[in-house]
């Protein structure tokens, strides 16, 4: 089977002044078609590069970037834009709805820019709210809503347009613990209905509900396999002095 | 997503702001309306003036004899024949000899009558009627008769309404009035047109000092030989003077035609000024939609990350700056329209002229078109504005 998330030898380079950061330090993973996995890292770590270039709103400076069979590295921006909108399901920290839109029209605009005709964009917009338990509130506006409706709406929005990877950039950041554990839920449950969910968070209580671990430090994995074993949680330096011991 | 959902989407955002729409409008409104009433305005004078040269007759040549000496002179007669000479051109002829000096009537000097000798053709020429008694006939003009046609003015003045039969005194000769003019202005005055008198030229001719005749009325079969009839008639004079300072032919059209033409210069040059306000109102729905992609950066962003090109993104900001100057632009008609009846209510009552301004399709056009063109010319920069900006920073902008 191929991969649907490839990375090969990915590396993102920023200039700062005279010095060259490297936020992506020849990285190089394969994440498969029904996997739930959680990329963690503390801040500067590279994650958020990592989170950009799976999502298609930045190439890699060398390596590359295949999103199911395709090289990402050589897409122009029209392009870019073009696969964001077919394979990738957003959710932010900031859940991201626009204000002046109602959740039913929030959810349709991936369809809008997909060219999906009004009236079956309604419909799928409607089963998507429905599925995330807000089909009684669809011509409300964000605002009236609490922060974990919101952020259930921005879920409805990024699975809407069926892609083939939904990317969850700390989707549970902005929220208290237990509606951040009912949005957990609910990326478990699409999870276990076969779509593939990568979660990206500095969080090790949150990465542990996936099954697979990356572990990022310094633009490098340093990590990389299943959440329930011991290594996939341990901060680096306890890991190095534990290979020590060893 | 199609044309129709961007511009439902600017509808959404113009109504969701409507006074900052409505001030950005504001140059736009101003500057349509300006032309509007500005072109109006000189649609109004040309068409007034039309009206003006319509009751003098636009198909009148007036010829001006100011001779070289005795040694060459043209005779009445050689004008009757280049008239007759010509029926493709010219209608009728009528010689005008205007009279200096005061008309008395029994004791009283009236100085403000115009004293003119004309042909037994001039009523026509000129559309005038004869209320009472009869005009002048050619008879009177070859007989040298001293009969007169008096305007209604005088004889309502001095004759109590029956001149017919009674006599006035020019100089020292006494002439029979024949006629009365109908009256021609709805308001007589003295020295208006109904304050006239109308003697045969034969007559005036001799009594004048010259003893020559000064001047001809022609009129042309339509408004459209007046240029022909008059190269023509100067050839004929040049051929008998050889000298083209000795007459001159001057003709109601061109006259119209010049003052048209300098109307029209100067409501052009007025309406580029009013104009300037148009690319004001530009700049101006510029500056706002630069707030605007800048307040909604985040907004930009989270369209691209979903998967907007920069095409749509332009698209959506391009029809917004171009909904918002047109609906100036629509908005700026209407005010126009209010603009140009008050224009005419004022003018009407200010003058006592019956002038209109007159709004034209051509100039509402063009407004309506420039508003749009301005919209979409000065949205544009503010729109590549926002179809470039980074979808990563766009996301993190507060």
């Amino acid at each position: 089977m191929n991969a649907l998330i490839e990375f090969r030898q990915v590396c993102k380079v920023y200039h700062m002044g005279d010095t060259d950061v490297w936020a992506a330090n020849h990285i190089s993973m394969q994440i498969y078609q029904g996997e739930f996995v959680a990329i963690v890292g503390q801040s500067g770590s590279g994650k958020s590069t990592c989170m950009n270039i799976i999502g298609c709103l930045d190439v890699p400076t060398s390596g590359t970037y295949l999103l199911d069979g395709r090289d990402v590295g050589q897409m122009n921006k029209n392009e870019l834009a073009e696969i964001r909108n077919e394979k990738l399901g957003f959710i932010f920290q900031q859940y991201n709805l626009l204000p002046k839109l109602t959740l039913l029209e929030n959810v349709e605009v991936p369809l809008m820019y997909a060219g999906v005709p009004r009236g079956e964009r309604r419909e799928r917009a409607r089963i998507a709210l429905e599925m995330v338990g807000l089909g009684d509130k669809l011509r409300h506006k964000p605002s009236q809503l609490s922060g974990g409706q919101q952020q259930r709406v921005s879920i409805a929005r990024a699975l809407v347009g069926e892609p083939a990877v939904i990317l969850a950039d700390e989707p549970t950041g902005a929220l208290d613990s237990r509606t951040g554990r009912e949005v957990l839920g609910l990326l478990k449950k699409l999870h276990e209905a076969g779509n593939t969910v990568v979660l990206i968070t500095h969080d090790n209580f949150i990465a542990v509900q996936a099954q697979r671990i990356i572990r990022l430090e310094d633009g490098r994995v340093i990590y990389d396999g299943p959440a329930d074993r011991p290594e996939a949680v341990v901060t680096p330096q306890l890991a190095g002095e534990g290979g020590a011991a060893v | 997503m199609n044309l129709m959902e961007s511009l439902a989407l600017a509808l959404k955002n113009i109504c969701a702001s409507k006074m900052r729409t409505f001030l950005t409008m504001l140059g736009i409104i101003i500057g349509v309306s300006a032309v509007i009433v500005i072109v109006g305005l000189g649609n109004g004078m040309q068409k007034y003036m039309e009206d003006s040269f319509a009751e003098m007759g636009t198909n009148t040549l007036t010829v001006m004899i100011t001779g070289r000496g005795s040694s060459r002179a043209v005779s009445e007669d050689d004008m009757y024949r280049i008239v007759e000479e010509n029926p493709e051109y010219f209608d009728q002829i009528s010689p005008t000899v205007t009279m200096t000096g005061a008309v008395k009537i029994g004791t009283e000097s009236v100085s403000s009558s115009a004293v003119t000798g004309v042909s037994e053709d001039y009523f026509s020429i000129k559309g005038y009627e004869i209320a009472q008694g009869r005009g002048l006939q050619y008879v009177d003009i070859s007989t040298r008769k001293k009969a007169c046609v008096v305007g209604e003015y005088l004889n309502r003045t001095y004759f109590d309404g029956d001149a017919v039969g009674q006599s006035l005194k020019i100089g020292s000769n006494k002439f029979a009035i024949v006629g009365v003019m109908a009256q021609e202005n709805e308001e007589m005055e003295e020295g208006g047109t109904d304050d006239c008198v109308y003697l045969p030229y034969s007559t005036a001719a001799r009594l004048s000092s010259t003893g020559t005749i000064g001047s001809y009325t022609v009129t042309t079969v339509s408004e459209n030989a007046s240029s022909q009839a008059k190269a023509l008639l100067e050839n004929e004079l040049y051929d008998i003077f050889r000298d083209d300072s000795a007459y001159g032919v001057i003709s109601m059209m061109e006259i119209l035609d010049l003052m048209n033409s300098m109307i029209d210069v100067m409501i052009t040059i007025l309406a580029a000024i009013a104009a300037i306000s148009l690319v004001v109102g530009g700049i101006g729905i510029m500056n706002i939609m630069l707030v605007s992609v800048s307040e909604r950066t985040r907004e930009i962003g989270i369209r691209k990350a979903l998967g907007a090109k920069e095409r749509y993104i332009m698209q959506q900001f391009v029809i917004e700056a171009a909904t918002t100057s047109l609906l100036g632009g629509l908005l700026g008609i209407g005010f126009g329209y209010l603009f140009s009846s008050a224009a005419t209510v004022l003018i009407t009552q200010l003058t006592g002229e019956a002038m209109s301004v007159i709004p034209t399709a051509q100039a509402i056009t063009l407004a309506v078109g420039v508003s749009a063109g301005i919209g979409i010319l000065f949205g544009y920069l503010p729109a590549k504005k926002a179809a470039r900006l980074n979808p990563i920073d766009a996301l993190r902008y507060d």
